[in-house]
């Protein structure tokens, strides 16, 4: 309410601010959208609405078992808002800076059929959830999970009680064009529910897969909508990866994924999410997150894939006492755009927060965009919210293009954010020099280090050393007689 | 000349002799550093205290603990008798360096000549160019050299990039050395321990086995085990900077160390360490050259010769007896006379 009061102090004007208020418009049925040539049509992207309707075309047949309700709400709402939703150009702010043509100007095709398991790999220790093309398609080791965790499909889910807890946050928020297109066209949800006073040891590993691919150059780009609902519930506590990887570096696809986190009081979600899609891909995420009072998230974002990869993460507090800890670091190695948008509202008092942002662009047509929003609402007394970007520009016209930007309200705030953009640093490079060590082993060993202070803080060691040796692959051939 | 003569004539001369006739021959003070005269005169030195003596045999001890077993200096070793004369290892004439970004001058024509195992001091004012000396010594690429030469080891300095110079075998310990995050301090030293183990056609070193190399270093330096884990610099406080220069001299070795204010923000005990550790490392073959304000270093790390700096020139060149006039009057007693 509050957010809602000072709106118009915020100087935002194309941005979806999150607000409570949904359009004045009930969500009809998907028949609405079909035929588009209603009033709503002055708004109305045609592109989209084909779009969605193609996307609704290709869900499997409802015939048989009607969607679980939170689902069936979902899809609802979601086709709502494309309705008035138009595919968004670089005249509105919040993709001044990202051109997402690429993905418009290609061949869209959903992926009807739930793919099959062959040649992904299955050795894991830690328990998993494998999705490929957006569907759960496997699960290994969930045994170890304690008494009273859900990890699996909405569909298969038999307790009512938790069905009903999912229906409360399901379309709670109101993202993008392509929230609402993901809410159109997943295909189930997956759900992973951490009941209340429930530590989970183990991280839960969830691995992406996108199988359906066009070849470089055919303009095919299979679309896939995984959804993921992450419910702890007081006092709970979970460590979840997400893990995209890439099967061949030529492919052509579209993951289009949403990820949402709701965290009960007390909570705690520790959440590694690693990017390795192909170079030819396009990566859209959404990471929603709502804490509660005392409540922790934490999130480890480490993104090298995609041709376009962007990342929208919006943390909302909807209690006292929150810490929120966001660490990203993204890597160009080639005509690739990196981008995240992230926003942190704060309307309670004492919430901590910090967030760091890093980024190398390693290729002169490479790109990274960045802008991080936190608003320190008039309640919001006694924050303490920082936020640092630096990046890394190794090329001649490598772009980087960051607008961090802090909107505080509260009179009684303790709030820093600062950004530097660089090369490396001479007097660094000359103290390697000065021990003796050359000027390309120095370069290589401060490229390596200034991704090192995010990807140190990845709670597992395992993946700490599979991202480690993933970038170094990356960045070996980029510094070769540099 | 007569002067020198009589100088080294006597070796158990009262520490003041030598110094009224350096305070009265101020135009002779240039002549100090005349290098053509250098070779008549270290054959004074090895014999000077009983300071130098001690200095011999703690070299004795810790000998092994150079770095890199260097196939140059370590034949030579063998036969550690007085007579092979000590080598010229550095041969500064009429060094002139400006500032790279606003080409204001700041060495105006130094001249230097050290001899293998000797420690010298340079001393100075603020501003005076001592610094600065040090880092146009390392090729460091705030400064640009204008005029004169350097000749380190028989080879022309200024034709070298600062690794090759360290590889050489010339360290510098920094002033304020620079914070690294992201990048450990073993491996740090094990990247620049490996490049000199290259230098040498030696087999470069894993992190297991070089992990085994360094551990005993640390104590050298007075430093917990945990200090290798740190990111270079990091965090960490002056004195365990100052500790963190010499480990990596102590690890890599060097026949010239300029320890630049190696004193600077280090309190009595850590001085001491590093003091200890400075002189734990000298042997007969290597060389400091230390800059420094204040004379308590040189109490704890005896100089062969302090000169003092002014201007950018060296202006005059002495034993200790120098630095005890500068504590008591200050550098006007030294200009003045």
């Amino acid at each position: 309410m509050a957010a809602s009061i000072l709106s118009p102090h915020l100087h935002i004007t194309s941005t979806p601010v999150t607000l409570p208020t949904r359009p004045s418009v009930r969500p009809k049925s998907r028949v609405s959208i079909r035929t588009s040539s209603t009033p709503h049509a002055s708004l109305s992207d045609p592109f989209v609405l084909q779009l969605a309707e193609t996307l609704e075309d290709s869900l499997p047949s409802s015939s048989a078992s009607p969607p679980p309700p939170p689902l069936q709400k979902l899809r609802d709402t979601s086709s709502q808002s494309l309705i008035s939703t138009p595919w968004p150009s670089r005249k509105d702010e919040p993709f001044r800076f990202t051109d997402t043509s690429f993905i418009k100007h290609s061949q869209i095709l959903p992926i009807s059929h739930p793919p099959t398991l062959s040649g992904i790999s299955t050795d894991t220790q830690l328990p998993n959830l494998v999705i490929i093309d957006g569907h759960l398609v496997y699960f290994s080791n969930l045994s170890e999970l304690p008494d009273g965790v859900y990890a699996g499909s909405l569909s298969s889910l038999s307790s009512e009680s938790i069905m009903e807890r999912v229906s409360e946050f399901v379309s709670d928020f109101e993202g993008d064009l392509f929230w609402s297109l993901n809410g159109v066209g997943t295909p189930d949800l997956v759900l992973v529910y951490v009941p209340a006073g429930c530590r989970v040891e183990k991280p839960l590993h969830l691995r992406y897969y996108s199988v359906e691919s066009g070849d470089v150059g055919s303009e095919k780009l299979p679309i896939s909508n995984p959804r993921v609902l992450v419910l702890v519930e007081k006092g709970g506590e979970i460590g979840i990866i997400e893990e995209y990887v890439s099967e061949d570096d030529n492919k052509c696809y579209w993951a289009n994924s949403v990820t949402e986190v709701v965290i009960g009081e007390g909570g705690k979600v520790s959440h590694s999410y690693i990017q390795s899609q192909s170079s030819s891909a396009a990566h859209i995420k959404w990471t929603s997150v709502r804490q509660e009072s005392t409540s922790t998230y934490e999130l480890i974002e480490i993104s090298t894939g995609g041709k376009l990869s962007r990342h929208n993460v919006h943390v909302q507090q909807v209690g006292p006492d929150t810490v929120t800890e966001l660490s990203t670091f993204h890597l160009s190695v080639s005509d690739q755009t990196q981008d995240l948008h992230s926003r942190l509202v704060l309307d309670y008092p004492r919430g901590y927060s910090r967030q760091l942002h890093k980024c190398i662009v390693a290729h002169s047509l490479g790109q990274a965009v960045f802008d991080g929003n936190v608003k320190v609402n008039r309640y919001a007394q006694q924050t303490d919210a920082g936020q640092l970007t630096r990046s890394l520009l190794l090329e001649p016209r490598a772009t980087v293009n960051v607008k961090p930007n802090l909107q505080i309200i509260a009179d009684d705030v303790k709030c820093s954010h600062g950004a530097a953009i660089s090369d490396l640093e001479e007097n660094q490079l000359f103290y390697f020099q000065a021990r003796g060590i050359d000027l390309e082993t120095a370069r290589k060993a401060l490229i390596f280090s200034f991704g090192a202070e995010v990807i140190q803080r990845m709670p597992y060691p395992f993946f700490r050393k599979k991202v480690e040796n993933h970038i170094k692959e990356l960045l070996e051939p980029k510094l070769k007689g540099s | 000349m007569a002067l020198l003569l009589h100088f080294s004539c006597s070796p158990p001369s009262p520490p003041l002799s030598p110094l009224p006739s350096l305070r009265n021959s101020p135009s002779n003070s240039l002549l100090f550093t005349v290098p053509a005269l250098r070779p008549h005169r270290f054959r004074s030195f090895p014999s000077l205290s009983a300071q130098t003596q001690n200095r011999h045999s703690l070299t004795a001890t810790n000998a092994s603990l150079s770095a890199v077993e260097s196939p140059v200096t370590s034949p030579l070793d063998g036969h550690d008798g007085e007579s092979p004369p000590p080598k010229l290892l550095l041969q500064v004439k009429d060094l002139r360096a400006v500032i790279a970004e606003s080409k204001q001058e700041i060495l105006k024509g130094v001249n230097l000549v050290v001899y293998e195992g000797e420690v010298h001091a340079i001393m100075g004012k603020n501003g005076s160019g001592k610094s600065t000396f040090s880092k146009v010594l390392v090729g460091h690429p705030d400064y640009e050299v204008t005029g004169g030469s350097i000749i380190f080891k028989g080879e022309n300095l200024l034709d070298m990039e600062p690794e090759e110079r360290s590889l050489a075998g010339l360290f510098m310990s920094f002033q304020s050395p620079v914070e690294i995050p992201g990048v450990s301090n073993i491996d740090f030293l094990n990247m620049a321990y490996n490049a000199r183990r290259r230098k040498l056609g030696l087999p470069e070193l894993g992190p297991i086995e070089f992990y085994g190399y360094i551990s005993p270093k640390l104590d050298l330096v007075n430093m917990k085990i945990e200090f290798l884990n740190r990111n270079v610099n990091e965090g960490f406080s002056g004195g365990e900077r100052k500790r963190n220069e010499i480990l990596q001299l102590a690890v890599l070795g060097a026949d010239l160390a300029i320890l630049d204010e190696i004193d600077s923000g280090l309190d009595v005990d850590a001085l001491e360490d590093v003091a200890k550790a400075v002189n734990g490392l000298l042997t007969q073959k290597n060389s400091v050259l230390m800059i420094t304000h204040y004379i308590r270093l040189l109490k704890s790390i005896k100089p062969t010769y302090i000169h003092i700096m002014e201007d950018g020139r060296i202006v005059k060149t002495g034993d200790i007896t120098i630095a005890k006039i500068l504590e008591k009057d200050g550098y006007k007693a030294i200009s003045a006379a």
